[in-house]
């Protein structure tokens, strides 16, 4: 297994201070990526009604807003390397923001997609990759911690944002309730603005930014396009595919995510399959996410800890793991009581989880490569996110099957992705 | 019969007003008055001969014949609007009351379709659910196992909604361990509708419930809109319900339901077991209940919606505190930043020999440290 090449630190790290702040910034940032998609959901039915369109095409918001947010990974990482992490993410705060106030005008349902799903979901992909990097900037010692109070963003916006998107709903209608919604996404803009740039030495740190330095004085207008193209190629970096851990990494997490989204989408289903009333299903997700809170920066603590942080990787396979048992043993519930205790798992599981899943790439590429790899693992990540929960609908349909069969299919490749991890630990 | 008195009546109230209105000098009266009462519809049509300048943004309308809208004109002085707008409540109040369905007039001769329905009691009282689509014949029997001491005879009646019918007492006697009762109904009208019940001698009772298929769970949040926008109210029977003939749409307003008419304003889409209604160019007055009506041959059964119509600067003014909330911690942080750049700056002089010092240090520190963090090497 070749090792990541060097790291030569010319910085040291802050790892506090206003390292806190800017964990504070991410944890705005990141919240506001991955609960958006989510929360929007309860607009939808308004939105169907007023604009006479069926539910698959309303639902196609989020997915869209949710594939651009993945696919933009490339160019954010490239953009933050350029200009640094402060700029990009209040830009992607402001397109946020904008975006959803232009939506909030929309009289038709390709207005919203453009609106919803184009901008607002680039405004999140610059928010969500930006936020990573500039952790990696300024954390090494207590980055797993910094990690997961980072990500714990996701489950505390949704909790939040969830009965605070109903009660806009009832008091302003979804017009109203996008252009509140676009102004608190600008506070994306005050997380950028609290992402003070790490400052570097004179020399620069990326051989790529060296390369520029030396074209520009032979460059004119027609070599200006040929840098831009070596650029861009350089952040789409097919060099990172040499190295066997980003390779397992990557199957890995593709395997993950596939089946990862399928449980939390079918939970309330399946629960109402086994006699448990509406509002009580919907309460299993609360205390999934609610548990999910927690669980991540615990995780992070953890981590960070002397005994866990060598064997990082370890405790990453033991999250997929416990994930992937949680769901098989799913099927065995019957009650109620034990659905909820179910919910708790599944929450713990996933929270480890999604802690860890960036961490572990910061720690296998380094803080010189993590820009480029994020960039590559999240456009290759949009797929499986986007083909899971309706490859699990249809399995259902083909199979006449119930959530119990998928459970186990999808923690079949939770299993398979704890042991392509442990491979990744023999370096 | 009721229905035209009260239309000519109201029209002669309408002549004397305008006569005394013109009397009184009143340039601007009503110069024309034409009722049409057709089998369902209520035209009213008022020209304005004189003045334009009290016309209202959708108040204009030449006359059409034909057409079986109400269109008040706003053109009127509002006293003399006012009134008539009265007369014409009072009238389209008895109009509802006796005509009940907008249905066509059951036709008196045709025989009804005949229903039976029974239960047997067992204890001291059940109630039964029945559910009516169209006017039938219905017979209902009781039957009662008796309780303990079982008398021969005992006397039974029935009544209607916990009043008793007039000459339904009879004697029952005992065949087989039991009682029976049976009564032949003739359900034709959402006044027939109701709760019947059977009685054994004051000990024993069946209810049965007759009514239209209920509409499922109502929404309780109403729906939100804005000033000029149009909105979609939508109402929906539940699919295991019998589709109904018709689906009307009501307001509710003081005195009761009015039954809202398509045309510029309002539009209408009746799709089985759905219902839109469709409000356009929405104003303040537009806010309130809204009813609709899935029509049975028997009766109406309704569902509520409620609307709210709000004006943009509603949802604004939140928003634009937000944007100023965001403008202040971002301007806020920024300075911050450069006001402890500038102290930096001005210490960076006297400690530029310290700066260097630790972070040599750091790199001494650092070897040591990699081996306690996964941080790779080569």
């Amino acid at each position: 297994m070749s090792p990541a090449p060097a790291d030569p630190l010319e910085y040291k790290p802050l790892d506090g201070g206003w390292g806190w702040m800017v964990v504070i910034g991410a944890h705005i940032s990141i919240g506001f990526a991955y609960a958006t998609p989510k929360v929007l959901s309860i607009f939808f039915n308004e939105i169907q009604q007023d604009l006479g369109s069926s539910f698959s095409e309303i639902a196609l918001i989020s997915s869209i807003m949710l594939a651009a947010m993945y696919a933009g990974g490339p160019v954010s990482s490239a953009m933050v390397n350029r200009f640094g992490s402060r700029p990009i993410v209040m830009l992607g705060g402001l397109l946020c923001g904008v975006s959803m106030i232009t939506a909030s005008f929309g009289t038709s349902i390709i207005y919203l997609y453009f609106c919803i799903g184009v901008i607002g979901g680039c405004g999140l992909s610059l928010n969500l990759n930006a936020s990573l990097i500039i952790i990696s900037k300024y954390f090494l010692k207590r980055r797993p911690l910094a990690n997961g109070l980072a990500m714990a963003g996701s489950p505390v916006f949704l909790c939040v944002l969830a009965p605070f998107n109903q009660y806009l709903l009832v008091n302003f209608g979804w017009r109203g309730s996008l252009l509140i919604l676009g102004g608190l996404m600008l506070h994306c803009c005050v997380a950028g603005a609290l992402m003070r740039p790490v400052p570097l030495p004179c020399k620069p740190p990326s051989y790529a930014l060296e390369k520029t330095v030396e074209e520009q004085p032979n460059s004119g207008n027609t070599k200006l396009k040929k840098r831009f193209v070596k650029n861009a190629k350089k952040f789409l970096d097919f060099s990172l595919f040499k190295d066997r851990g980003f390779v397992i990494y990557l199957i890995g997490s593709i395997m993950f995510i596939f089946g990862a989204y399928a449980p939390i989408v079918f939970l309330s289903a399946y629960a109402k399959s086994q006699g448990v009333e509406e509002y009580s299903a919907a309460y299993l997700l609360s205390i999934m996410g609610f548990v999910d809170m927690f669980v991540r920066p615990g995780t992070g603590l953890i981590a960070n800890s002397k005994l866990v942080r060598p064997r990082i990787q370890y405790f990453f396979s033991f999250a997929l793991v416990f994930n992937g048992t949680c769901h098989l043993l799913c099927p065995l519930i019957k009650s109620y009581a034990f659905l909820v205790v179910y919910a708790v798992f599944f929450g713990i599981g996933f929270g480890m989880v999604f802690a860890l899943i960036f961490e572990c790439l910061m720690d296998l590429m380094g803080s010189q490569r993590f820009p480029r790899a994020v960039g590559l693992v999240t456009i290759i990540e949009c797929f499986p996110m986007l083909l899971g929960p309706p490859a699990a609908g249809n399995y259902t349909l083909i199979m006449h099957s119930t959530y119990t069969d998928i459970n186990q299919s999808k923690s079949a490749k939770h299993s398979s992705v704890n042991i392509e991890h442990a491979l990744v630990l023999c370096s | 019969m009721e229905r035209e008195l009260c239309l000519s009546v109201c029209v002669i109230q309408l002549w004397m007003e305008s006569a005394t209105r013109k009397l009184q000098g009143d340039t601007r009266a009503a110069s024309l008055l034409q009722l049409k009462g057709e089998g369902g519809g209520l035209v009213v049509l008022l020209h304005d001969a004189a003045s334009r300048e009290t016309r209202k943004r959708s108040s204009e309308r030449p006359a059409h014949r034909g057409d079986r809208g109400i269109i008040i004109m706003s053109a009127i002085r509002k006293q003399l609007s006012f009134q008539i707008l009265l007369l014409f409540i009072s009238c389209r109040n008895i109009n509802t009351k006796t005509l009940g369905a907008t249905a066509p007039p059951l036709d008196p001769t045709a025989p009804l379709q005949k229903l039976e329905r029974s239960y047997v009691l067992k204890g001291d009282s059940h109630t039964e659910k029945v559910e009516l689509l169209n006017p039938v014949s219905l017979v209902l029997m009781c039957t009662w196992t008796g309780s303990q001491n079982k008398p021969t005879n005992i006397t039974g009646f029935w009544s209607k909604d916990g009043k008793e019918i007039e000459n339904s007492r009879v004697t029952v006697q005992l065949e087989n361990k039991q009682y029976n009762l049976k009564r032949t109904f003739s359900i034709a009208s959402e006044a027939d509708l109701g709760s019947y019940s059977c009685d054994f001698g004051g000990e024993a009772k069946i209810n049965f419930v007759l009514a239209v298929p209920q509409m499922g769970d109502e929404r309780d949040k109403p729906i939100v809109s804005y000033l000029g926008d149009s909105v979609v109210v939508p109402c929906k029977l539940d699919d295991s319900k019998p589709t109904p003939n018709t689906w009307n749409w009501y307001r509710a307003n003081e005195t009761g339901k009015e039954q809202i008419i398509a045309g510029q304003k309002f539009s209408i889409k009746n799709d089985e077991k759905k219902t839109k209604l469709v409000i356009h160019d929405l104003t303040a007055d537009d806010s309130g209940l809204y009813y609709c009506g899935a029509v049975y041959g028997v009766g109406i059964t309704m569902g509520r919606v409620e609307l709210k119509v709000i004006s943009f600067f509603e949802p604004l003014k939140p928003f634009i505190a937000i944007l100023v909330e965001v403008i202040i911690l971002v301007a806020a942080i920024l300075l911050y930043e450069k006001s402890r750049s500038k102290k930096d700056y001005t210490a960076a002089g006297n400690g530029a020999t310290d700066q260097t010092n630790t972070l040599s240090s750091g790199e001494n520190n650092g070897p040591e440290e990699s081996s306690s963090m996964r941080q790779r090497k080569v």
